[in-house]
């Protein structure tokens, strides 16, 4: 069984976090990443989460999204990246044939 | 090989996916900017444009050997510093449009990802508008520039990208299709990729169908033909300048350009003269033959594409003519069938058809021949001083744009000639197959979300200005101010005597003139027959005398005698909601109403409404409108004195009925609500003292003041489902109105107590209470022991649901007590109606009380089949709740 770490980010997120990338190459803990203070996210940004969330796959550790602004569940849900949207938790879109009306 | 081609295609798709890929981080990341920010951003953009324009007019020229430098030049200005003055100020970000009387506000949503096609004729400021588009509208943009155009293009891309990125933008909002052999192959991949959100199409129709036909939402844009009308009224002098000035712009490779002029003949010659005096060249008919045959393909009959934007010099080089040196435009007559002359279609440089017209007529009719061959929906001219041919014109020619007065072609980009919305990008409506005639721009490249906030009816208490309420106060009729009255009432007003107390009290100096012919359930015609008589005398006042059908008749007649023009067929048009309704009422009454009601019945001295019977359809028709209100209404008690027992119980049912029904009305209010409790109260109290001793004035009174006040309600609040009912079986058995209320109260109660099936959509009734109204009414009525130790009664929305019920079946036990002991009928076989007939009936019943208005304020939105079901429930006798 893995340990259980939280890690906030907070304010912009430009770049990647050594912090968080260190706490995962050990190997030893499952994620958390809380967004509550996190106020913006770059491109850059965006690129290093979906890298941390593979590095992380390979390692096998959980990593989970929480608390999300919804301008930034929003970013998550405009870039469409499976990985992220699977760490926060968001239901794969429907593909079901949905009435237009 | 086999291998290689494959790889080729991975290769793309990689690239495809990966250019992609990127506009989609950056327009989520876009998502989260301020308008402050994105200002920022557009005006560094506009910055780096202006000051790369001749750069980039130069690279454009030289990789495309089209148009003219200088006018490149111009139009990347025109998409930089003229677009970013047009846009700058506009709201893009969050809230960007408010409508405060409407209680809405539109929020800005981009767009996502744009893959956006440039054009070989414009491949520096197309790239240099978009880009500035999409940034303003927060949106990202893949660039798939003209393979012949591609260098010049993604050079333009790159300095605004760079631009914009320094200031602020997301990494990768703009980026661009590499030039390949393959970009084509990649353009295609994109239009139809899951994650690209719009095509913005500009270039070659080919192209533009593509982008359509990609299944994606897309702006496209059509082909131009313009043609322009020089009427007799020109400026010759200026039209003719404009006209090269529009013509030679870009060597003619701008799309509005003119194609074809129409030139009126009085004008042809100095308008002509004109022209060669300025520096062009007029083609003798060999010589058009010449210019044909090099300008269009004979393989296609459109342009030669191998000469678009090229000067008239090469052109007529190429014809073998021998032109001027720096000849400017060439003029060719298109003699023969315009519609199938050669030359009649768009034509990208400076070779310019004409014709001249001998009228008006023909003027716009040639126009029409050029604008409807492949070019509708784009682009037309017209040089005139007068408006109402430039009206005609207008009106005729299916143009987004119709340019007076100005050269149409720098006419069309916008801002520089007129306040046009400035564009690169020209929508041509259906006509070319668009979605949009706009000059397209920041406004096509948002989401507008709309957000309406739930507008509340604002009520309103309307009711009879004067009433007097004492016995005896028919009295009032000695001062009452008219020279004429006109009276409307029934023969049996003569026989129990009150014409002619109406008579004895009217001024002594009024002339009078009567109408007795109101039957029971009046028509049209009776109407028809009052006006008649009544537009002899000229009357200043009318007097209704008589009972609902009286006074409601009285009302049409009122209004009809005011403005005879009305449309009886729209008046009476039913609607979902009055404030949309169809139908226009005067809202001023010259003529005087007064109301004395003799029955206590219908309170239709106090209310906008009036109905009559359509004989031919057995249906009751409802006039409403505040205008139907009378101006006075006498309530004297003693008029109602001798009133048969029979009459006097029907019509005190439908005031009962008024009363239960305008409580639980969906436009029931505080003041209503007041109203129809004390109505209720009065008539539970004063009907079996009525029964008892008819003569009894005080009882009497009590009765009548309980069906005005009635009265007042349902005029504020209106009736519900009871009347729909009754309306339906009283037309179809002809039985009278309150009769028909009666048969079925105990089942709308036991309808309308009810959690609904189908809630009622009504913006002012947030809430349905109907429950809770009946049992407040139980309260009121004292049916129910007060709650509580302190013997006061607590707020009925206070009861325990068992309680509420206890109080509701009080209330219809009360009701039921008051029909038998006064022996009203409380079902409808009561009336007499077999089961057979009836059950034959029932169709129509139910379809014509379902498309009574009454229904649209009852607190439960009935179903057909409840409808059915409620006729059924009320056909057998009754037990007791
Ligand atoms: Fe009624």
């Amino acid at each position: 069984m893995k340990e259980k770490q939280t890690r906030r980010l907070i304010g912009e997120l430009r770049s990647s976090v050594d912090e968080i990338d260190k706490l995962l190459a050990s190997g030893k803990a499952d994620l958390t990443v809380d967004f509550s203070a996190c106020t913006f996210i770059s491109v850059e940004g965006l690129e290093w989460l979906e890298e941390m969330l593979m590095r992380a796959a390979s390692l096998q550790a959980n990593v989970s999204f929480v608390n999300m602004p919804p301008p930034i569940y929003k970013v998550f849900k405009v870039a469409h990246i499976d990985s992220i949207l699977q760490a926060s938790g968001s239901p794969p879109p429907a593909s079901t044939g949905a009435a237009a009306c | 090989m086999v291998g290689t081609i494959k790889d080729q295609d991975v290769a793309l798709s990689e690239r495809v996916n990966n250019l992609v890929r990127r506009a989609r981080l950056a327009a989520a990341v876009f998502t989260q900017y301020s308008q402050e920010q994105v200002d920022a951003i557009v005006r560094a953009m506009t910055i780096a444009a202006i000051d790369a324009a001749q750069k980039l007019a130069l690279a454009a020229h030289e990789e495309t050997r089209m148009g003219l430098v200088e006018d490149k030049m111009l139009k990347n200005l025109v998409a930089s510093e003229f677009h970013y003055h047009q846009i700058k100020d506009k709201r893009t970000v969050g809230i960007i449009k408010e409508f405060p009387e409407d209680n809405m506000v539109e929020v800005a949503e981009p767009v996502g990802v744009i893959l956006a096609l440039a054009p070989v004729t414009n491949p520096t400021s197309t790239v240099i508008f978009k880009s500035m588009a999409a940034a303003k509208t927060r949106n990202s943009i893949i660039f798939s520039p003209h393979l012949m155009a591609a260098d010049s293009s993604n050079m333009t891309a790159k300095i605004l990208y760079e631009a914009a990125l320094a200031a602020g933008a997301p990494k990768d909002f703009i980026t661009w299709v590499e030039k390949s052999p393959r970009l084509r192959r990649e353009t295609e991949l994109m239009m139809v990729h899951p994650e690209v959100d719009l095509i913005f199409a500009t270039g070659g129709t080919q192209m533009v169908k593509a982008a359509y036909s990609s299944g994606k939402p897309a702006i496209g844009v059509g082909s131009g033909n313009t043609p322009v009308y020089v009427h007799k009224t020109a400026q010759i002098a200026s039209a003719a300048m404009d006209i090269i000035i529009s013509k030679t712009f870009d060597n003619g490779t701008e799309c509005p350009s003119e194609q074809t002029l129409i030139i009126d003949s009085a004008i042809a010659e100095p308008l002509l003269e004109q022209f060669k005096k300025l520096g062009c060249y007029v083609c003798n008919l060999e010589e058009v033959e010449k210019v044909a045959d090099v300008a269009i393909d004979p393989r296609k009959g459109g342009m030669n594409y191998k000469l678009v934007g090229q000067p008239a010099d090469t052109i007529a080089a190429q014809a073998g003519l021998k032109v001027p040196k720096g000849t400017k435009v060439l003029l060719c007559p298109l003699q023969g069938n315009l519609r199938s002359h050669r030359l009649a279609v768009e034509k990208l440089m400076p070779v310019l058809g004409f014709v001249t017209v001998d009228s008006e007529q023909e003027g716009i009719n040639r126009a029409l021949d050029i604008n409807y061959a492949g070019g509708t929906g784009h682009t037309a001219g017209i040089f005139a001083d007068d408006d109402g041919v430039i009206e005609r014109f207008s009106d005729a020619i299916n143009a987004g744009r119709v340019i007076v007065n100005c050269p149409t072609s720098i006419g069309g980009l916008g801002g520089v000639y007129n306040n046009l919305n400035t564009t690169l990008v020209f929508g041509c409506g259906t006509g070319g197959g668009n979605i949009t005639t706009d000059n397209v721009g920041i406004k096509n490249l948002i989401n507008y979300k709309r957000v309406p906030k739930r507008s509340n009816f604002s009520l309103t208490f309307q009711t009879t200005k004067n009433i007097y309420i004492n016995p005896g106060s028919i009295d009032n009729l000695r001062n009452l101010k008219t020279k004429s009255a006109f009276i409307v009432t029934s023969a049996s007003a003569g026989r129990r005597g009150h014409l002619s107390a109406v008579l004895e009290r009217l001024p002594g100096d009024c002339r009078v003139d009567v109408f007795s012919g109101v039957g029971v359930e009046p028509d049209f015609s009776t109407i028809q027959k009052a006006l008649q008589q009544m537009r002899q005398t000229q009357p200043d006042t009318v007097i209704a005398l008589g009972g609902g059908s009286v006074l409601d008749a009285a009302k049409i007649i009122r209004l009809f005698y005011d403005y005879p023009n009305l449309r009886i067929q729209e008046v009476a048009l039913n609607f979902l909601d009055f404030r949309h309704r169809l139908a226009v009422f005067p809202t001023k009454m010259s003529t005087q109403l007064v109301a004395i009601p003799t029955t206590s019945g219908t309170g239709s001295e106090v209310t906008p409404f009036a109905v009559f019977k359509d004989h031919e359809t057995h249906r009751k028709v409802s006039l409403i409108d505040e205008c139907l209100l009378p101006d006075v209404a006498i309530l004297d008690a003693n008029l109602t004195k001798s009133l048969p027992r029979e009459v006097t119980l029907d019509t005190a049912f439908d005031a009962l009925t008024h009363a239960l029904e305008s409580l639980v009305s969906t436009f029931a209010s505080d003041y209503t609500d007041g109203l129809a409790l004390e109505a209720m109260r009065l008539i539970f109290e004063a009907l079996p003292e009525v029964l008892k001793n008819g003569s009894s004035v005080l009882w009497r009174h009590k009765l009548h003041n309980a069906a005005c006040l009635a009265g007042m309600a349902i005029g504020n609040a209106s009736v519900g489902i009871n009347h729909a009912l009754a309306h339906s079986l009283g037309a179809h058995y002809d039985i009278a109105h309150g009769r028909a209320n009666s048969v079925f109260l105990l089942t709308t109660l036991d309808y309308n107590k009810r959690i609904p099936s189908k809630f009622m959509s009504v913006s002012s009734y947030p809430l349905w209470v109907a429950d809770q109204k009946y049992a407040r009414a139980a309260q009121f009525l004292n049916l129910v022991p007060a709650q509580g130790a302190s013997n006061v009664a607590v707020s009925s929305n206070l009861l325990s649901d068992e309680q509420r019920q206890a109080h509701i079946k009080a209330l219809e036990r009360a009701v039921y007590d008051l029909a038998e002991a006064v022996g009203q009928p409380k079902s409808i076989a009561e009336l007499g109606i077999k089961q057979e007939d009836f059950a034959k009936a029932l169709p129509e019943l139910v379809r014509a009380a379902f498309e009574d208005m009454a229904l649209r304020t009852n607190p439960r939105c009935p179903l057909i089949k409840e409808v059915e079901s409620l006729f059924v429930h009320a056909y057998p006798p009754r037990q007791r709740p």
